[in-house]
């Protein structure tokens, strides 16, 4: 509702063809308080984040609370997810020893997949995922974790395997190990950043600007007559990128823990 | 000048997109022959198809960051 | 001096507050690429909670209801193992009393059989006997009813011959030679015929 009013309110339906806000930033930080515990005040964002957690956290106590041996439809749901995680995720990519890390791989696919999906909940509208803060900060720990395995399970054999690749021809090592360890401890991080954050971005955005294009136009009928009918295909396609937004959702949820298990892997097994 | 600015790097992140999207198509497109040909190999050639698709998207991700620095 | 130093801090306050509201509106774009330290720390504190708590109760949770439901998997398994091979000993047991009572079956109809045979074979001999001692009594009677009635033709014959003879040659022969004398030519014509 919030961006409702943030977006109609910069918007002239009588001479622009779509809504959008002077700054596209207004759709994606919340500056006001909604209440404060104590010394900190709870921004919108932050209150959302705090409500995945709980989320999550609720999903699977409710889920797994019964420890009955005909589970309900939910309890079978929620089993099946983590089942997913464990076998296709922790153990497909890493091998046995991925056991190690599932509960790290379950956490992130929970949380972002539930931070994913508040961008198609109704009354929440917004994905915390579109905020460099979950984003940056998840693969920030991914990064520590996979470069802290590789330390220890390598040594100092994990930096030297990559910047001096043994399986190349010697003239070609400099280079390929240069690019080698930029894209492993720089762009890694990066791109599993900002593809789970560009995405959602993006996905906001056009939900956002479609949507409220199509409700501010249609329900302005009355001042602007025949122009109304501009808000009919907006809302249509809008509605369209809904359902596509429901699928890229998950899909993300689902490659930031599948390149998190990637990464952890190559760090465990150096030879290739 | 601000107009300009926006509008090049539209351009910019439209051209960053072009390769990647041709890159995406031929790993998707590589993907589905292969799981054409060895349906028993699906769920290995799925989980490789997102991985290489992830790899792909990382320029286009690096062009559309770009568009909100720029 | 402090009246300095306030006012220049004044000044660098200023400044600051200049700069950063320039930033403000010419970096809008990267303000949106830089994490938000108020979510970025709460985004870490809710993940390390979510963490705990798969790591601490969700996943042994999990595992503990699938060790069970294994075990009582496993269980029902063997319980029903167990019915199956009772099951075929039963059907074993059944099947070896069933070929039983068939071949006790089969003894009875083949001993019925054989008396019945038995019997047949008996009655036959015995008809056939008796067939046999009935034609031989006829025969034997037939026989010496011929004999009798030969016996009595032969002295039917030789009186009359007698009586011819009496007549026609007279009281010349004494009785005696005259019989001695029929009966060797009734032996004459028995040996012509």
């Amino acid at each position: 509702m919030e961006q409702l009013i943030l977006a109609s309110g910069a918007c002239d339906p009588a001479n622009d063809i779509i809504c959008k806000p002077e700054n596209v930033i207004e759709l994606f930080q919340f500056e006001d308080n909604l209440f404060a515990i104590g010394p900190w005040g709870i921004t919108r964002t932050v209150f959302l984040i705090l409500l995945a957690m709980v989320i999550v956290v609720a999903l699977l106590y409710f889920g797994l609370r019964k420890r009955s041996l005909n589970p309900s439809k939910f309890g079978v749901t929620i089993e099946s997810l983590m089942g997913f995680v464990r076998d296709d995720i922790a153990t497909g990519i890493i091998g046995p020893e991925g056991v190690k890390y599932y509960p790290w791989l379950l956490s992130l696919f929970l949380f972002v997949l539930v931070g994913n999906l508040f961008e198609v909940t109704p009354l929440i509208n917004f994905p915390i995922t579109s905020r460099m803060a979950i984003a940056g900060g998840l693969s920030l720990l991914t990064w520590v974790i996979f470069v802290f395995v590789g330390l220890k399970k390598n040594g100092f054999r994990y930096v030297g395997a990559l910047v001096w690749p043994t399986t190349v021809p010697i003239a070609l090592r400099p280079l390929v190990g240069l690019i080698e360890f930029v894209s492993t401890f720089f762009l890694r991080p990066l791109t599993l950043a900002v593809r789970l954050f560009a995405n959602m971005v993006a996905g906001h955005l056009m939900l956002t600007l479609l949507l409220v294009s199509g409700w501010v136009f249609m329900s302005s009928v009355g001042e602007i007559g025949i122009r109304a009918l501009i808000g009919i295909p907006w809302f249509v396609f809008g509605l369209g990128i809904y359902v596509f937004e429901i699928i890229v959702a998950v899909l993300q949820a689902y490659i930031i823990t599948l390149l998190s298990a990637v990464y952890v892997e190559s760090s465990i097994h150096i030879e290739h | 000048m601000e107009e300009l600015k926006g509008a090049i790097a539209v351009m910019g992140y439209g051209l960053a997109a072009i390769g990647p999207g041709i890159g995406i198509g031929l790993v998707v497109a590589s993907a589905i022959s292969a799981m054409a040909r060895q349906p028993e190999a699906a769920g290995m050639v799925r989980t490789t198809m997102f991985l290489g698709i992830a790899f792909t998207e990382a320029l286009a991700l690096i062009g559309f960051v770009l568009f909100f620095i720029a | 001096m402090l009246s300095m130093l306030t006012q220049a801090m004044f000044l660098f306050q200023e400044e600051v507050e200049q700069i950063s509201h320039d930033a403000e509106e010419e970096v809008s774009g990267i303000q949106l690429l830089l994490p938000h330290p108020d979510e970025l720390i709460a985004g870490l504190i809710a993940f390390v909670i979510v963490f705990f708590f798969v790591w601490k109760w969700a996943v042994p949770s999990l595992n503990k209801t699938l060790e069970a439901r294994q075990a009582k998997i496993r269980g029902e398994y063997e319980a029903a193992e167990d019915a199956k091979v009772e099951a075929e000993s039963l059907l074993g047991d059944y099947q070896e009393q069933l070929s039983g009572a068939k071949d006790e079956a089969a003894g009875i109809v083949d001993d019925a059989r054989n008396a019945g045979e038995q019997v047949k074979a008996d009655i036959v001999a015995r008809a056939e006997t008796e067939a046999e001692q009935i034609k031989e009594r006829a025969h034997g009677e037939i026989t010496g009813e011929r004999e009798r009635v030969s016996g009595e033709l032969r002295r039917q014959v030789a009186d009359l011959s007698l009586s011819v003879a009496e007549k026609v040659v007279g009281d010349s022969l004494d009785d005696e030679r005259q019989r001695e004398l029929v009966d060797r030519y009734i032996d004459d014509l028995g040996g012509v015929h």
